[in-house]
Formats: C-alpha cells, structure tokens, sequence
C-alpha cells in the first residue's frame, strides 16, 4: 500500500523537477521547488509509515515550515537584492 | 472493521496519489505562470488531505495520527501564503496573466490566440451537426450554416460539404 504511494510520489517529484529545470521564468522554478518541498514532506511522512518509524513524522512537520520559509527568503532576495533589513524602493516615490 | 478501515485507507491513498500526479501534469503542461500555480493548489490541497487522511486511517487514534493533523493544518495555512506571494511578486515583476491586460482587465480572447494550432481544427463542423448552405462569402471564403441541436452559427472558412444523404451524426 505504502510502496504504491511512494512510487506515485516519487513520479510526482520527477514531474516538478522537469518544471523546475524548463520554466522560462524565475517564477516558474520557484513554484516548482516550492512543489517539490511539500512533495519532500509528504514523501517523507510516507517513508515513515514504509518502514515503521514514527520519528519521521516530526521531521515532515519540520520540513513544512522551512520550505515556506525558504521560498519567502528566495521571494524577498529576489525582489531586493538582500535579505537584510531591506527598504522598499517604491515606498518614498512620489505619486504620479 | 479492520477490513473496512483498510479498504478506505486504500481508497484515500489512491485517490491522494491520483490528484497528486493530476496536479503535477498540470504544472507540466499549462501555458502560464499564473496557471501553473492553480494547478499545483490542486494537488496541494486535495492531494495532501487525502494522502494524510490516508495514513491517518492506517495509523489509528496515535500521537501520529495527531502530528499528521498538525501537518495538514500547518501545509494548508502555508501554501496560499506561499502562492499569494509568489503570484504578487509575478505580477509585481510585469508578468501578465494571459487572459488579462495590463489594468487587470479580462481580455477578449480567443482560444485561436493562445494556441493558433489548432485554427484549422476549429473551423470544421463536429460530425454531429449539419451543414445546410454554403454560400461565397465576401473575401472568397465559404460560409456555411452550421445548425446543432438547439444551436445554429455562422461557419467561416474551410467547411467541407456534404452530400444530401449524409444526416449528420455518422461515425468517423
């Protein structure tokens, strides 16, 4: 049952993965990569069940929270230039 | 009992898995950022609950089962966070939606527009309908009269006539 699943996961990540390497656009592949990290969680969660360790499913939980995270971060990066205490550019412009 | 529990663990995780891959080929194939992101909510909602409910079920009334909510609760607070930002930060950056212009607008499409390949396609009659007169049209083109049940239209362009014995509706 379990092996089933992970089997259709597993095509799934393959899936994202082509997407991540074709997109056109930046924005493409950070979809993509953000797929593919609730894809990580619930392959993981799987995993656990496979081989008998509840442990993995702290772990998955984890995960969930950086992925969102890291594509806020890579969101924020790309958009400033930093991840610091970054300023809008727009914010004192005057309004046409 | 067990029997049943089983049988709609199985059911869930096929299901899951299912969607998944559903919303995985729709972010494959759609034209569009903007697309691509509603297809990957499919699979992240509908796919991940039913996976979770899936594994919940096979793990009976356990601290699993509880963290596996917790799971679910936390992905499904996380990823329309995610998509809303990714989606301004698009349209922040100038990408367009392609059906919209650049006030937000819905833009009169045609299907033609986005994919032209299939114009050759479009311009014939399904073989459920008739065609009832095919008049010269003002560039030289054909025009038929296209009637279906409960419809009739305007056919431009390449309309292939048929004979008087032909009632529509035959196979291709």
């Amino acid at each position: 049952m379990f092996a089933a699943t992970t089997l259709a996961v597993l095509v799934v990540m393959g899936l994202t993965l082509a997407r991540a390497l074709l997109g056109p656009s930046v924005y493409d592949r950070i979809l993509a990569v953000n797929s593919f990290g609730t894809t990580t969680v619930l392959l993981i969660a799987v995993l656990g069940f496979l081989d008998g360790r509840p442990e993995f499913m702290d772990i998955a939980l984890l995960y969930a929270l950086i992925n969102f995270i890291g594509t806020l971060a890579v969101l924020k990066f790309f958009r400033y230039g930093a991840l610091g205490h970054a300023q809008d550019p727009d914010r004192d412009r005057e309004p046409e | 009992m067990d029997t049943v529990v089983d049988l709609i663990s199985w059911i869930a995780l096929v299901a899951g898995g299912f969607f998944y891959f559903v919303g995985a080929v729709g972010l494959v194939r759609m034209p569009d950022v903007f697309t691509r992101m509603h297809a990957v909510s499919v699979s992240e909602t509908l796919g991940t609950g039913l996976l979770i409910l899936g594994m919940a079920l096979q793990a009976g009334l356990t601290l699993v089962t509880v963290k596996l909510i917790i799971i679910f609760l936390v992905l499904m607070v996380v990823s329309p966070v995610s998509s809303h930002a990714l989606a301004r930060a698009a349209l922040h950056d100038g990408k367009l939606p392609l059906l919209a212009n650049a006030k937000g607008w819905l833009v009169e499409t045609d299907c033609v527009d986005i994919f032209p390949e299939l114009g050759p396609r479009l311009r014939q009659p399904l073989s459920s309908e008739q065609v009832e007169q095919v008049e010269e049209g003002r560039s030289g083109a054909e025009t038929a009269r296209v009637s279906g049940p409960g419809y009739d239209y305007a056919l431009e362009g390449a309309a292939p006539v048929r004979s008087e014995d032909d009632t529509g509706g035959g196979t291709r």
